[in-house]
């Protein structure tokens, strides 16, 4: 919790001998973190990868391919292969794959290549449909020149005025006319140029066939419906190959993952003629298990040692430890950046102020169950990875919203208890008058209690950036000394806290228009507070950083969208709630006072409404929640930076050792 | 004339509604200023994220700094309308 794992530098040595049972030892742990070695001595070289590495990648490759064609997909709870079992197997049954499934493929785009071509004939000839000509007919003459296509206008009399010696059909297709003009060669290209002056006519090509335009339509057809059942069999036949070899795909494709991982390890490592030395991480509480298993694969032959030498913070990998519920959190740290090893890692203050800022801000029950029942059906598909985490989040966050629902006395944005707004009593769905509690008298309903809600959120704020900025102080007293802390955090306190006394005078004092108390010891100490902040931040950081004074307000105000952000999804609830109720499904307090269709419009806006309202509510509570850490609260203390910690290894999903 | 002028009731709903359009200008010149800050930076953001999907976090916190000034004129509005 706060801090990161304690990590221990471990260099192991060895001759190349042993080079493989080592990899492989490091590779089942999954611990060990590998800094790179990069090339900068005589002696010491990158390593070259195993024998094997190439020869894998290839399978790897070819592999893929087929994956890719049969569109095998990943998938959960599948059982496991013994990884021993497959080197046997695997390169007869990869190349068996590759020919079975590679030819298929190639038909398949061989026939669809062939359907598209008899489409675009069927296409072709239909026009021909409106003239009863044989297709034949159209072609093979040496002193006559055939015109077909579309056109719009009338051309019997024009053609007559070039020539008498002309044969005219005309027809219909799909409400156009279409013709077929037969002119001799020698009026050919005056009639040419009328066709082209004419501004309807489209050419029509006259598909390279022979016969009548019908009987060729059936045999396509017949073509076509052939190719068809065709191509359905040989897509059923790699359905069927799909699924029979699909979990051998997924496990052969992490066996060889897991194998050209291993074979190519040693491009990270230093290697000399005979020996290789690996520079690494591993938490500090694992390195005895690491030492005996090394000692027991290699018969004691590989050398382990814990340097001593000072290393640059920045390059130790981090990995966050945090309890059970928190750990998701890790998350919403990663996505801004990882924290530095000496750094606070905030994620356990997340899982409690997270979920608490989107509680207040949606604040229904309905939407918070609903909320909660969704993060737990999204858990529940995805086992491992982010989107579990979030869902972790999200769910913890909807359990929030339900329980300030209940202090809010909402659902659905409508009133849980008896409630008095602006002066009207309404009725809540319960029926009854919640208790008061500590003298406040429950529900707090949000409309008719701006004014302390939006006080209580500036308090949050407040409490939020302090808690920011003694870790920053702690950070850089550890990292720097108590004095650059003391000028580059606790001015900002001072300021903070002098603000606050100064603006809790000066406020009221403007409102009601009486002169500001000067004299008021609360007063005078919180000036007294913030000049000497100011100076001590001027001092620090120059004249310059004035200019920063006033973000710390705008912090503090930013803090107000908790309550902005609760009251708007509140009044859009209110206002589906209204709108159906009162305009459609209970006009003038009739039931369906307005009939069955109007009330099932009512209906309808309902379930759109809240709807819209509840996905608005994931997306808006959750952005500004995120924001209010990540601008507010992260930039007092977080600075990031550090290295992710990835473990050598592979987490098997479809095969066992 | 003079009466009506002064009449408490009329003047009391007419400063109400004052507020209230005061409140709304305050909520949407905010917002739209806003909306223009964040537009370019929008832009930018979603560029390098295109690039890098490292920059999600980065992008994010630059996008919704200009959304400060929505909400200041929310916090204006909201002391318009419930505290004065």
């Amino acid at each position: 919790m706060l801090k990161p794992t304690k990590m221990a530098r471990v260099i192991i040595t060895g001759t190349k001998e042993i080079m493989e049972p080592v990899i492989s030892t490091l590779h089942r742990m999954d611990v060990l973190h590998i800094t790179d070695y990069h090339e900068d001595a005589v002696d010491f070289k990158i390593g070259h990868p195993l024998k094997p590495a190439s020869g894998l990648s290839e399978k790897l490759l070819s592999l893929r391919a087929i994956s890719s064609q049969l569109g095998v997909a990943g998938k959960e709870g599948a059982s496991k292969k013994s990884a021993k079992e497959l080197p046997s197997i695997i390169d007869e049954k990869i190349k068996q794959l590759h020919e079975d499934v590679t030819s298929r493929v190639d038909e398949l785009r061989n026939i669809e290549f062939r359907m598209k071509e008899k489409d675009d004939l069927i296409a072709a000839v239909k026009p021909f449909f409106g003239l009863e000509l044989s297709l034949g007919a159209y072609r093979g003459y040496e002193s006559v020149r055939v015109f077909t296509g579309f056109i719009n206008a009338e051309l019997e009399s024009r053609v007559s005025k070039i020539t008498n010696n002309y044969e005219l059909f005309t027809g219909e297709y799909e409400k156009r006319r279409i013709f077929a003009l037969f002119v001799p060669e020698a009026f050919a290209e005056e009639v040419q140029k009328l066709l082209q002056d004419e501004r309807t006519f489209v050419e029509l090509k006259v598909p390279a066939l022979e016969g009548n335009p019908p009987v060729i339509l059936e045999a396509l057809n017949n073509e076509v419906s052939g190719l068809r059942q065709k191509h359905d069999s040989i897509h059923s036949e790699l359905e069927n190959i799909k699924k029979d070899y699909s979990e051998f795909i997924l496990a052969s494709d992490e066996y060889l993952s897991v194998e050209t991982q291993k074979a190519e390890a040693p491009l990270r490592f230093a290697t000399s003629a005979n020996a290789f030395v690996i520079d690494g991480w591993i938490p500090a509480a694992r390195f005895s298990e690491l030492e005996k298993a090394l000692e027991d694969s290699t018969g004691g032959r590989a050398y382990i040692m814990q340097p001593s030498d000072k290393v640059n913070m920045e390059e130790i990998p981090v990995k966050m430890n945090n309890p059970g519920l928190a750990e998701p959190f890790e998350l919403l740290i990663d996505t801004f950046a990882t924290p530095k090893y000496k750094e606070i890692d905030p994620s356990s203050i997340i899982f409690i102020t997270f979920p608490l800022f989107y509680g207040i801000m949606l604040g229904d029950v309905g939407y918070g169950l609903l909320v909660s029942a969704l993060a737990l059906g999204i858990k529940s598909k995805f086992k491992t990875g982010g989107l579990n985490a979030l869902a972790l989040i999200l769910f913890l966050s909807g359990i929030m919203s339900t329980l300030f629902g209940v202090l809010f006395g909402e659902f659905f944005g409508l009133p849980i208890f008896n409630v008095v707004v602006h002066g009207h009593l309404e009725h809540g769905i319960l029926g009854i008058w919640a208790p008061a509690i500590g003298g406040i008298h429950m529900p707090i309903h949000r409309f008719d209690s701006v004014q302390p809600l939006l006080l209580l959120t500036f308090i949050i704020g407040i409490i939020h950036l302090t808690l920011g900025l003694v870790l920053g102080f702690r950070n850089v007293t550890i990292m720097h000394g108590l004095k650059h802390a003391i000028y580059e955090k606790g001015c900002w306190l001072l300021i903070l806290f002098g603000g606050i006394a100064v603006i809790a005078k000066l406020m009221p004092a403007l409102m009601s228009k009486t002169p500001v108390p000067t004299g008021n010891p609360i007063f005078a100490g919180g000036m007294l507070l913030a000049i000497i902040g100011v100076a001590l931040l001027v001092k620090g950081e120059g004249p310059i950083a004035i200019m920063e004074v006033p973000t710390l307000l705008s912090n503090v105000l930013s803090y107000a969208r908790i309550l902005a952000i609760g009251l708007s999804s509140a009044g859009i609830a209110l206002v589906v709630n209204t709108l159906s109720k009162d305009l459609f499904i209970m006009p003038d307090g009739v039931l369906l006072g307005g009939g069955i269709g109007a009330a099932l419009v009512g209906v309808l806006i309902l379930v759109i409404g809240h709807t819209i309202n509840l996905i608005l509510g994931i997306i808006g509570p959750g952005l500004h929640s995120l924001r209010l850490h990540y601008v507010e609260f992260f930039t007092k203390f977080y600075e990031g930076g550090g290295t992710k910690y990835i473990p050598f290894g592979y987490i098997r999903k479809y095969t066992e050792e | 004339m003079a009466a009506e002028l002064i009449d408490p009731v009329a003047v009391a709903a007419q400063a109400k509604g004052l507020i209230a359009i005061g409140a709304g200008i305050a909520v949407g010149l905010a917002g739209i200023g806003a909306g223009m800050g964040e537009q370019t930076i929008g832009a930018a953001a979603v560029g390098a994220m295109a690039e890098d999907e490292k920059f999600f976090g980065k992008g994010l916190l630059m996008t919704v700094i200009p959304e400060s000034i929505a909400i200041f004129g929310l916090v204006v509005a909201l002391i318009l309308l419930f505290v004065f």
